[in-house]
């Protein structure tokens, strides 16, 4: 069955190229969200067993997603996408929560890498 | 002459590859601070030359700086220049581990390294991204604790109209700050648009 999966970016083009990157054989029904609110709205709906998310955004940034997560105990896959490629940025985001970092711009081999640590691929 | 200002799709993805530039700026220069760098939003905008001093205090918000510039030529021709507040270049001594009294010359070399580090790292990520060939100069050093005003007069750019690309560097601990321009020519800008579709053509 596809993995809901959402790609969290305030950049259409930022979005599209994670989705072009997105490993070939990878079963997902795809939503888009443009912050974290609808990140958030996503995930409720059921939309987001995994979430690749960016961390800088306007209304609700990517670290507040990561805290309201955290918060409500809810359960999903984060893989945080960022341009910030500091040590100290990812070891914040792992804090709070994310299973994993991928820099900017997105490789497929760098998505299938995470996936398949983690069995997902 | 006006000049057709960028789609939304265009100036979305400037801002992406500018983005993504300044993520590798950022890291080489909390390298060399050894400390966490906030980054800023990149802000894209098409300026008037002639209101050059107006637009880049309203950015920047400071009076006194000191400046590097370097200029790019090749695919994409311009002018980049680093902005340090005053408190970011009183600073930039002490973050690199300097804690005697400078003279003149030592940290006009630092402002000089730093200068070229943030410069180099920013164009070499546009033109990795956009996989568009880009040059550029040895810097030079434009000011030292001068007003904003005083270094940005029109005549720095031999162009009327430029596009604008803002990125800021703050180390919040230690009041750093730096900005960098880059002033792109009108021809540039032209040429920068065609790139900006074929880049969003092939995803």
């Amino acid at each position: 069955m596809a993995v809901p999966l959402t790609v969290v970016d305030d950049s259409k083009i930022s979005r599209k190229m994670v989705i072009r990157a997105l490993p070939p054989g990878w079963d997902v029904e795809i939503t888009q969200a443009e912050n974290g609110e609808e990140a958030l709205a996503a995930y409720r709906a059921g939309k987001a067993d995994v979430m690749f998310l960016d961390l800088t955004m306007p209304v609700m940034d990517g670290y507040e997603v990561l805290e309201q997560l955290q918060k409500e105990s809810l359960n999903t896959f984060v893989v945080v996408i960022s341009a910030d490629i500091q040590p100290e940025a990812q070891e914040r985001v792992k804090k709070l929560g994310a299973m994993a970092f991928i820099k900017k711009p997105v490789k497929t081999e760098n998505i299938v890498a995470v996936l398949e640590e983690y069995g997902l691929l | 002459m006006s000049i057709q200002p960028y789609s939304e799709d265009q100036t979305d993805a400037l801002q992406e590859v500018a983005n993504i530039a300044m993520g590798q700026a950022g890291d080489s220069l909390a390298r060399i601070l050894d400390n966490f760098v906030t980054l800023s939003v990149p802000r894209i905008r098409q300026i008037v030359v002639r209101e050059l001093a107006d637009t880049v205090t309203a950015m920047v918000g400071e009076d006194e700086v000191s400046a590097v510039r370097q200029a790019f030529y090749n695919s994409l021709r311009g002018e980049a220049i680093v902005i340090f507040t005053q408190s970011g270049a009183d600073e930039l001594a002490s973050l690199l581990g300097y804690d005697c009294e400078l003279d003149a010359a030592i940290e006009q070399e630092l402002l000089l390294e730093v200068g070229n580090l943030l410069i180099g790292a920013i164009l070499n990520g546009i033109s990795e991204t956009l996989g568009a060939e880009l040059g550029f100069s040895a810097p030079s050093l434009m000011a030292e604790h001068t007003p904003l005003r005083e270094v940005l007069t029109p005549d720095q750019l031999s162009w009327e109209q430029a596009l604008l690309v803002e990125v800021n560097f703050s180390v919040e601990k230690h009041r750093f700050k730096s900005h960098l321009l880059m002033f792109m020519t009108e021809e540039t800008i032209d040429t920068l648009r065609d790139i900006l579709d074929k880049f969003m053509d092939d995803l």
